[in-house]
């Protein structure tokens, strides 16, 4: 089963392997194991591109490309999630925010203190 | 009937708008009941808008009536017939009806901007996780990414995600990560973000109100607190609080010394009193206290909505 969501990743997976201009009708013949239609490939591109991971240049055919690689899309992510930018912070829930050198040393003192507590 | 009505509201905005959020931030009780401080912290937050607008609104209006529902008609309608208001209007209605409507429509236009704002950057988000990262074995919902620094956190929405980073699960031993999973599954079930959004609104609606600045923080403090318990609860094994406890301070670690030094009172932010009350547990609210808070909650709403409709109704 094919779903959206999994060609998209093995469209971009594709993108980031060969890492230079493709056009529509080589990824398809590229990725005949999935038996995907002409029409499908396009819509997933064009899904891409509207999520900002997919170029595409002027060229008759339109040939497409990743635009950054994964490494980078991780990098950004992690950036604004570690980042300070409130507004940002609002959208997740982290685990642990950012803190100090001087709180991580209390922190551990902490536990430590804890640890060595007999009543425990 | 109007202006004592706006003078009791004008009261009580003011004692909103700071006495009682220094209060409630300052006080010890809510570490040990977080749910029971949240009820009183969104009760704060409603009556305190509540009774800011309407105070301005029934002085605004007080010249066309005697009471909001008589008055606001009053104030509609003659704009159409050209019927003169009761008494004679002076600059400060003008003022305190406009102060009003700005301060509303301020108020909702910024909370919607935040909603909106918000929701995409979590689609954003979203969408990159499901391209760039292949659904964990925990679950269809959970994402490992590939990241040395210690990070978990979880997106809110319909379709939630739970992200652990590859250094948080190579750090943290099972029972550790299970814990921190715990830990975001709770701020999922409980919606934790709808009740932080409109403190995260107001915080940018009224930047010069240190009692907005003090309850979101309050706010967001506290549902860290309550998904600590709530993870506890879910928990099992020999020693829960430790573990939990024993996680914070690794992820902290970890993803330290991002915060110049000092930057935090070394007494503790808000990181090492969870650390502290899961160590070393107070005892729970009494349930008289707890019903106390609770009450107080819902008197605080009553009041001004009481205040606003009651000249209407004797």
């Amino acid at each position: 089963m094919n779903t959206l969501g999994e060609l998209e990743r093995s469209v971009l997976e594709h993108l980031w392997a060969v890492a230079g201009p493709v056009t529509a009708t080589q990824l398809r013949d590229e990725l005949a194991d999935r038996g995907l239609a002409l029409t499908t490939v396009h819509t997933v591109l064009t899904r891409l591109e509207q999520k900002g991971f997919v170029t595409h240049d002027e060229t008759r055919p339109r040939q497409f490309r990743a635009r950054g690689t994964r490494e980078e899309h991780v990098a950004d992510l992690m950036h604004e999630v570690l980042g300070q930018a409130g507004d940002r912070q609002a959208a997740l829930a982290r685990f642990v925010g950012s803190v100090g050198d001087d709180e991580v040393r209390m922190l551990r003192e902490l536990l430590a203190g804890a640890g060595d507590d007999p009543a425990r | 009937m109007l202006p004592a009505t706006a003078l009791a509201l004008g009261l009580l905005a003011a004692l909103l708008a700071w006495p009682v959020p220094a209060a409630l931030s300052r006080a010890r009780w809510p570490q040990r009941d977080p749910l029971a401080a949240l009820v009183c912290w969104q009760a704060v937050g409603l009556a305190g808008g509540l009774s800011i607008i309407g105070a301005l609104l029934t002085h605004g209006l007080a010249p066309w009536g005697h009471s909001l529902p008589e008055a606001w008609w009053h104030w509609v309608t003659h704009w159409s017939t050209g019927a003169p208001p009761e008494e004679p209007v002076r600059g400060d209605h003008w003022v305190a009806q406009t102060l009003a409507a700005v301060l509303a429509l301020e108020l909702l236009g910024v909370l919607a901007l935040s909603l909106v704002r918000t929701a995409r950057t979590r689609r954003r988000h979203r969408a990159l996780l499901e391209l760039v990262v292949e659904p964990a074995a925990a679950g269809e919902d959970t994402r490992l990414l590939d990241h040395p620094a210690p990070v978990a956190f979880c997106i809110p929405g319909a379709r939630p995600l739970l992200v652990l980073s590859s250094g948080m699960v190579a750090e943290l031993d099972g029972a550790q990560v299970d814990a921190v999973v715990a830990h975001e599954r709770a701020h999922l079930t409980e919606h934790h973000h709808l009740l932080l959004l409109p403190f995260v609104a107001w915080r940018a609606a009224l930047p010069v109100l240190p009692a907005a600045d003090r309850a979101h923080d309050a706010v967001r403090d506290l549902v860290e607190m309550r998904a600590d318990d709530v993870a506890l609860g879910s928990l099992t094994g020999p020693d829960r609080r430790r573990t939990l406890a024993a996680a914070i301070v690794a992820v902290a670690a970890g993803a330290g010394g991002q915060l110049p030094d000092g930057a935090l009172a070394v007494t503790g932010g808000a990181v090492a009193v969870r650390v502290r009350r899961l160590l070393a547990p107070a005892a729970p609210l009494p349930s008289g206290a707890r019903w106390a808070a609770l009450l107080s909650a819902v008197a605080l709403l009553l009041v001004p909505t009481v205040l606003l409709v009651l000249p209407a109704l004797v």
